[in-house]
This record gives C-alpha cells, structure tokens and sequence, in this order.
C-alpha cells in the first residue's frame, strides 16, 4: 500500500473509530429517516450521479469490493480481492458461494458479467462507464461496433475472467466503486416503486444481504427541506421528523462526521472556440483564488484544488495562490467586446456561485462572460460535442484511488479519449508522482482544477454508524438507531 | 448428533439451578473449617505440653484484624484438645513480658495470613517457653528449654477467605480501575471462571477469530482459532461465553451467525472440542448457567432466557437483548439483562425481576437500571452479598467511561473513572485477584498499530490494590 493511501486511511481510520468511542455496540432494529437534498430518482448504481441517487444505489445494491477504515480493499460480493495476473492485464473475479439478491436469487458469473456490459452499452448511457473503460473491447461496445465485452468471460457459475486493453494494477480499486455494484445485494430491499408515501421512499432491510444484515429494519428516505433554507432542516431534526440530514450546511448544531471532500468542480475550455483568446482566458482561470472560492462559493465543507485529484485523496499538495492580472483593458490576444459562454449545470448551485464569481473576476481582467445555467441532459450534450467557451464541471468522484479518480473526472469532462490520456499518465505511479503528473495532464486536457466539496451530515441524537469511507461514501446498512427498534 | 445430544443432556444436569441451599449439607458430614483444620494442624504439630507445664499464653496476629479473633478461638480449642490451658492476650506487644508476669508456662504466639494465590491459609507458631529457670535465675529472659517453631498450611474456604480480606484503607475509593493485558483483535465476549479445574480462576476472551484463555494476570495460556467458514455474516460480529460445567468441556461459546455453540475442554495449554450445544451459553455464576438465542442475522439476543437447553424455547418478547451476565456469588441479584434501550433489569437467580425493597405495606418492584452501556458486568466488589454493577457508558457520542452502580434504580455511582481510551463493550465478573471478593473484568477496544485490540480492564475493590 503507498505510503499516500497509508496516511489517507490513518486520518479515516481516526474518523471512523470516533462513532465508536463509547461503549455502545450498534443495535439492531428501528427505522431510520435520512434526509436528503431531493428524493432520489433512481437506484440504479449504473446511473446514480447526485447524493439522493447515490445513497438510494448504494442502499440497494452490493458492491463488489469495500475499502475498511484503513483504505485497504476487502471481500464483500467477492470472495477475495482480486490479484492482477498476466502482467496487470488479467482479474480473475470469484463471487461468494452465498452472494444472494434480496429476493434469494443467487449472484452468478453471468450476473457480473451483465452488469460490466450495461455500463459499456450506449443503450444505458451511464455517466460511469469509465469504470468498464479499461476492459479489453469497451471502447467498441461503447461506440456501438460491439455487443459484447470481448474481455469478458463468464469461465464458471461464479467465476469471471476480465482481460483489460491495458495493464492497470489498481483495476481492483475500480471494483469497489458503486458503478460495478450488483443492483439487489445491499443491505435494503429495492423499493418497488419510487413513489413517496408519507414524504419518503422507505427501503426495507434485507435478511439476504451478503455483508448481513442491516442494523435498520427499514429507512426512509426523504427531502430534507426546500434547498434553500437550512432552517427547515434543523427543525425537522428537532421534532424528529428526521433523524440525519445530509446536505451542503449544517441543519442545527449537532455535527456529523465530516465527509472526505470528492466532489471536484473543474473549469474546462474549448480551445477550438476560444481561438486565439484562449491563453487569455486559461491565464485567467489560472489566476483565480481557489482558496477564495471554495470557502465564499461553495455551500459545503470544501477545499481548493491543486491538482484533478481532490485533496482529501492527495493530502499534502497545496493550491496556488490568486494570481496579479491587468484590470480593464482585454488580455493580450483577446478580442475587445467578445463576449464567452460559461456553461454550468442547473441544480449545481456551488458551480453557479462560483460560475457567478468567475464572471466578475474574468470581467475584471478583461473578458467578458455569459453564464449559462442548462439542464442536466443538455449540459452533458453540449459538453460532449464540444459546444462551449468554458464549463464548470461538478464530477463526483468515486474512487479513493488518485489515478482513478483523475481518471474519472476526464473523462466526465473529456470522455473516453480523456480517461485514456489520464491512466497513460497517471496508472501505477508512485504517489509522490501524482501531483505532478495531474498538473501535466491538466495542461493536456485543457483543465482547471477550482475546488472539491462534499455534504455536511447532521445528526439527531438517535442516529449512530454514519461512516464515510474514503471516496465519499458511505454503507447504509451499518446505519443504526440509539436504542434499536425499543419503543 | 450423539455428541450434540450428549452435551444437551449433560449440559440439562449441570446447569440446573441448585435446588436448595440446606439438602447437600444434609446428607453429607460438614467439613472442618479452614480455621479449625488450620488449629487443629498447629496443635497437633505442637504436640501435648511437656512436662505437666499446661498454662500457654496465646497471641494471634494478622494482617486482616478480622482473622485474629475467631482464628484464637480456633486455636483455644484445638490446643485445649491436647492438654494446654490457654490464655489469650489481645495485645501482641511485650507478650512475652506479659506472659511471664501472668506466670505461664508458654506462650504461643502464631502468626497467620492467606498465602500467595489466596487460595490457602497458613500459619506460623512459636512455642515460647516463659516459666523461670532455676538454673537461669541471673538471666531472668533466659528460656528454660529452646523455644520451638511450627508451621501448617490448608486451603482456605470462602469465609475464611473473605475474614483474611484486608480492611479498605480509609479515604479509599471503592474500586480501582487498571490495565491488565492487551488482546490483538475485538473480544466479543468475556467470562471469568474456573474453566481448568477448582482454584484456578483464568479469562476466558473470544474474539472474531479466537478463543483465549488467560491467567489473571493477563497472560494468554491458551489459544485457539475459530473456523468462521460455516457461520453467517452479521454486521456487528457478536459473541457469548460461560465457564461452566457444560458437558464435557467447561468453556462454552456461540458467535452471532455461527450454526451452534460448541463446548471446549482445557487441557493443559490445548483447547480442544468437545461438543455443541443447540443454544447459546449466555453466561454462568454460582446460581448456574443461562441459555438463549441470537436474533437471526443479527447481533443481538432473543428476549429467551432460560437454565435449560431448549432449542425449541420461545421469545418472552419481542424484545432485543445486548447482553446477559452473571453474578459470580450471587444474592438477591443472580443475573441481569441489557435491552437495545440500553436498560439493564436484575434478575433473580430464577431468571425473575429481581426485586426492590418494598416499603412498608406494598410490594417491591422490579429494579432496573437506566442508561447501562453494552460493556457490563456484575461483580459483588465489596463482598455484601449484593452484586454491584459495572458498566460502560450509554452515551455514544463521547469518551468512554466506567461506573460502578449500586444494584438500586436512580443510586448514586458508587465510582466514575475518567474518559478512557477506547470502547468498553464486554464485561464479566469473577474473582480474579484471589481475596474471594468478586472483581470485574472489561474490554475496552481500541485502536492498535496493527488494527483492532482490546485492552482488558481489572475493576477491583481488593484492599491491596485499592489506595
């Protein structure tokens, strides 16, 4: 294990070991309500994006690998953590002889197999199908000339041997991220519809969980408040109307434990659109306060980047200060009374601020902007054809792995050719040659790196077991109620 | 299936709860006294007075004032028995002296304390000759003849045990509170007992992984791994274990998830496996053992207690239990139970609500304690006949703590420690310093250079420790 990810797990360890400082074991029974930003609007771990997706996946689906306290990789579906064979080009996945779906299905070979071809199909057209990129045939299957992953293959009922295009050593991290979960083996029953009664979805916990069994009989998820007031949190918190809360600020004074800081807001340019301009404005984004603007601009606990890898995956790499630019006039090479297009996405509010904050501080220094906040569907597609002057991207990042993780965020920004570039300069390196290389491979992309934040937890005096791991997350089924299900 | 079976029915006679406290004394002779046996060795050692002489003067000292009176009286009557006419001097100083001027021919002067290990009492006697030599009339403190020196040693019953206890110092706390030993991994569970043979107290810890035995002084002297090939997960591994005579073996032990508990037998430094039980050994003390169940897939225990091997028991409740523990000398209190709410009823040695003291005219109720933490335990640790309880805190979100509670709901803390390190969350009691005198044991996990350890916790009230 690198000495990175070693210092990375000691400072989580000491988090995670915090809910245990006193001496009561968690109990069993009880429900749970978990407020959230929204409801969740699917639990598919193929296309969870936002927090209420993402808590609703990983309460329903079993990963196939888990990261312990201490950042190691642990068994969960799988019966042991995979070794790369054949140079790192090989992973003989084993799934556990009782790994069962909640309704007693068993999890085969063909099931894995299943669920890597889903996020390569265009069909799915998942957001993470840069966990399967790696696979020997995706890039054709994801382009549509394949139907099938040529490096897939289902060699027993619960064996699969997966051949990658390239040698990846770290490719077991990307099997402990929720994309490669299996839909069915968390620690709650899918809900059959996602339909709320009562103000929430509520999840039933699953006796066939693989892990165990949750601690919660069941958990509600529900809408925090109306977004915009924390307050309203905080009261339902108060009358007990929900016992946690997650969302960018604190709802009332009873803190969490604070979540590892992965979701990254990247400013990416498009040179081609930008001209000759374009070194005018990458100098300008350059010279932004980072620091500035994740502690005034984003809602959450937040930190400036330096790198593409979020900080707390890469401790220790501090971000550069705001740079002295000429104010007035335009930059040299800019066109006077241009004006460029900042694209961000709706329902990104950090972005928004900051997209707001960028388009002073570039005026300043000479260039004018139009921010442009799109919906969901069509921020990604005019992302993907290239259809902006300058975006601001929120990528959450799923992987504790730094070069995963750099990897992930280019390709949500740049696609597949960008996820590539990323691995070729970042895979196997030695974390003390990780910043560097980011910084390089940011240049190549045409990135900017602006800040990562996370949700804030909030607590009520019942809820215990909220464990962030590494990347971000965390396992709902080792939430549990002060008192169990004791009237 | 025949070893189950044999366990289940060997296990039905040995945990049975006695059936009353007077029949054995009935039907068998009583024993001698550790005190009368102990007078009787001395006197015989001594031997019937020499030369007609007969007056003996005797003193008796000990380090447990309590001991030296009914330890005089003892040796009164056993030197009687041989032909001596005893005096006592109540007062140790210038014995001689005084024995001389009250014209004895001897004085006795025994000195007597529990031996190391506290498991026997010995004695030392001098045979002092006093009466005054014709030939020695110039050296009046000359002895007569040489004086002799005799000693016995025999093992020492409870109530001798308990009279050579050492009195608290005054200002003392009421128990003290130390590290014993360090444990690689979470132990689940703890019993304190005599899982070897009679008088030799050891730990017994299981952890996710592995059975231990350790002395009481914290060292390991056996271990032995667990196959968890078999056994279901659970979130929250959880275990049980009881030392007592199960059926073959006299440690038993059930992990949350495993198919049956399983009986294991001491042998020198080996654990070895001796049977299964179809329900889990929830713990033992004097009044017997308990049996019940997990929940299924979970940690926690089934509202179903019982002294008898039932896998056909039913839930008295839907209740969830963190726990059951032992009194090791129980009294009113035998057992006590802890809920998911953290509420610990007391329990009789029937496995009924304990009772309050009633006021006049109304009944008792059923006592219990609030705001218990999951590491408990009940330990008579100042030998009152009435267990105290000993508990980790409730309250999740701060430092660990341990308290001593009385066992009388809404009591003050008998003793609150500090903030500790770690996570107390199993506890037994048993007798672990040898004065006779329950202590407790607890497990504080904590976090290691290596991962998980647990840092057993000696909470003791013997006087030695307690300063």
């Amino acid at each position: 294990m690198s000495a990175l990810v070693r210092a990375l797990a000691a400072a989580l360890a000491t988090a995670a070991a915090a809910p245990a400082a006193a001496g009561v074991r968690p109990a069993h029974g009880g429900a749970l309500r978990l407020g959230l930003p929204a409801l969740p609007r699917t639990t598919d771990p193929a296309l969870a994006l936002d927090l209420p997706d993402v808590v609703a996946a990983r309460a329903t689906s079993g990963a196939l690998l888990a990261l312990d306290v201490r950042g190691e990789l642990v068994p969960a579906l799988l019966a042991e953590v995979p070794q790369p064979e054949v140079g790192g080009r090989a992973f003989r996945l084993r799934l556990r002889a009782d790994a069962v779906t909640w309704t007693g299905a068993p999890i085969t070979a063909d099931d894995l197999a299943a669920a890597f071809a889903r996020l390569a199909s265009p069909a799915t057209a998942s957001p993470h199908a840069w966990a399967v990129l790696p696979v020997l045939g995706a890039d054709a299957m994801l382009a549509g000339r394949a139907a099938a992953l040529a490096g897939v293959q289902v060699v027993g009922e619960r064996e699969l041997l997966v051949t990658l295009a390239a040698p990846l050593p770290e490719f077991a991290h990307v099997l402990a991220a929720l994309p490669l979960a299996i839909p069915g083996a968390g620690p709650f029953a899918p809900p059959p519809s996602l339909e709320p009664h009562g103000g929430a979805i509520v999840l039933a916990h699953n006796d066939r969980c693989p892990a165990g069994r949750p601690y919660l009989s069941s958990l509600a998820l529900a809408v925090a408040d109306g977004r915009a007031d924390p307050r309203a949190a905080a009261r339902a918190l108060d009358r007990g109307d929900l016992d946690l809360v997650l969302r960018p600020e604190p709802a009332g004074p009873r803190g969490g434990p604070a979540f590892p800081a992965t979701v990254a807001t990247v400013a990416a340019l498009q040179a081609g659109r930008l001209g000759s301009g374009a070194e005018a404005v990458r100098r300008a984004l350059g010279a932004l306060d980072r620091a500035d603007l994740a502690r005034r601009y984003a809602r959450g606990p937040s930190e400036p980047m330096a790198t593409l890898v979020p900080p707390a995956l890469l401790p220790g790499v501090a971000a550069p200060g705001a740079l002295a630019l000429a104010s007035g006039d335009a930059p040299p090479g800019f066109p006077q009374a241009s004006r460029i297009a900042l694209l961000v996405p709706e329902g990104a509010s950090d972005a928004r601020a900051a997209a707001e904050r960028i388009q002073v501080k570039l005026f300043d220094a000479g260039v004018r902007v139009a921010v442009e906040a799109l919906p969901r569907a069509r921020f990604e597609a005019r992302l993907a054809a290239g259809d902006y002057d300058v975006a601001l991207v929120p990528v959450p990042v799923l992987s504790a792995r730094p070069s995963l993780a750099v990897a992930q965020v280019a390709y949500a920004i740049r696609g597949p050719e960008g996820f590539r570039r990323a691995l070729d300069a970042l895979a196997g390196l030695p974390a003390g040659e990780v910043a560097a290389a980011a910084a390089q491979l940011e240049s190549a992309l045409d990135l900017v790196p602006l800040f990562a934040s996370a949700p804030r937890a909030t607590a009520g005096p019942a809820a215990q077991g909220l464990r962030p791991d590494p990347a971000g997350g965390f396992d709902p089924g080792e939430l549990w109620r002060l008192g169990g299900g004791a009237p | 299936m025949r070893a189950a079976l044999h366990a289940v029915l060997l296990a039905l006679c040995a945990a049975a709860p006695p059936t009353g406290p007077a029949a054995p004394a009935a039907q068998q002779p009583a024993a001698p006294s550790s005190l009368a046996d102990l007078a009787a060795r001395l006197a015989a050692e001594l031997g019937p007075p020499a030369d007609g002489r007969r007056l003996a003067a005797l003193v008796v000292e000990t380090r447990a004032p309590a001991l030296a009176a009914p330890l005089g009286s003892a040796l009164d009557a056993a030197l009687g028995s041989r032909g001596y006419s005893v005096t006592i001097l109540r007062s140790p100083s210038e014995a001689e002296a005084a024995a001389r001027a009250a014209g004895q021919d001897w004085l006795v002067r025994v000195q007597a304390g529990l031996v190391p290990g506290r498991r026997e009492l010995g004695a030392v006697a001098e045979l002092v000759p006093t009466w005054p030599s014709f030939f020695l009339q110039r050296q009046p403190g000359a002895h007569a003849v040489p004086p002799r020196v005799v000693q016995a040693r025999v093992p020492a019953d409870p109530e001798t045990t308990l009279l050579a206890r050492e009195t608290r110092p005054a200002g003392a706390p009421f128990a003290v509170v130390r590290a014993l030993a360090r444990v690689p991994g979470r132990v689940l569970a703890l019993a304190a007992g005599e899982p070897a043979a009679p008088g030799q107290p050891a730990i017994v810890a299981v952890t996710a992984t592995a059975l231990l035995v350790l002395t009481p002084s914290g060292e390991v002297v056996a271990r032995r791994d667990l196959d968890a090939s078999a056994w279901r997960p659970v979130r929250g591994p959880a275990a049980v274990v009881a030392v007592a005579d199960l059926g073959g073996g006299r440690i038993a032990l059930r992990l949350a998830g495993a198919p049956s508990a399983e009986v294991y037998a001491l042998e020198g430094d080996r654990l070895a496996r001796m049977a299964t039980l179809p329900a889990a050994p929830l713990c033992a003390g004097d009044r017997g053992a308990v049996f019940g169940a997990f929940a299924p897939g979970t940690g926690m225990l089934l509202d179903q207690l019982s002294h008898l091997v039932d896998p056909d028991a039913r839930p008295a409740s839907a209740r969830l239990l963190y726990g059951v523990t032992a009194a090791p000398h129980a009294g009113p209190v035998a057992f006590a139970a802890l809920g998911a709410d953290l509420r610990l009823a007391l329990l009789g040695p029937d496995l009924t609500p304990a009772s309050a003291p009633a006021a006049p005219g109304e009944a008792g109720g059923p006592i219990v304690l609030s705001g218990v933490g999951s590491g408990f335990a009940l330990a008579d640790l100042d030998g009152d006949g009435t267990p105290e309880v000993v508990a980790s805190s409730a309250d999740p979100s701060g430092s660990d703590r341990l308290r001593v509670l009385p066992a009388r709901a809404g009591a003050a803390p008998l003793l609150e420690t500090g903030p500790l390190e770690g996570a107390v969350l199993s506890g037994a009691g048993g007798d672990l310093t040898g004065d006779g005198v329950d202590d407790a044991i607890l497990g504080a996990v904590v976090d290691g250079a290596h991962g998980e350890e647990t840092v057993l916790l000696l909470v003791t009230g013997d006087p030695r420790e307690v300063r």
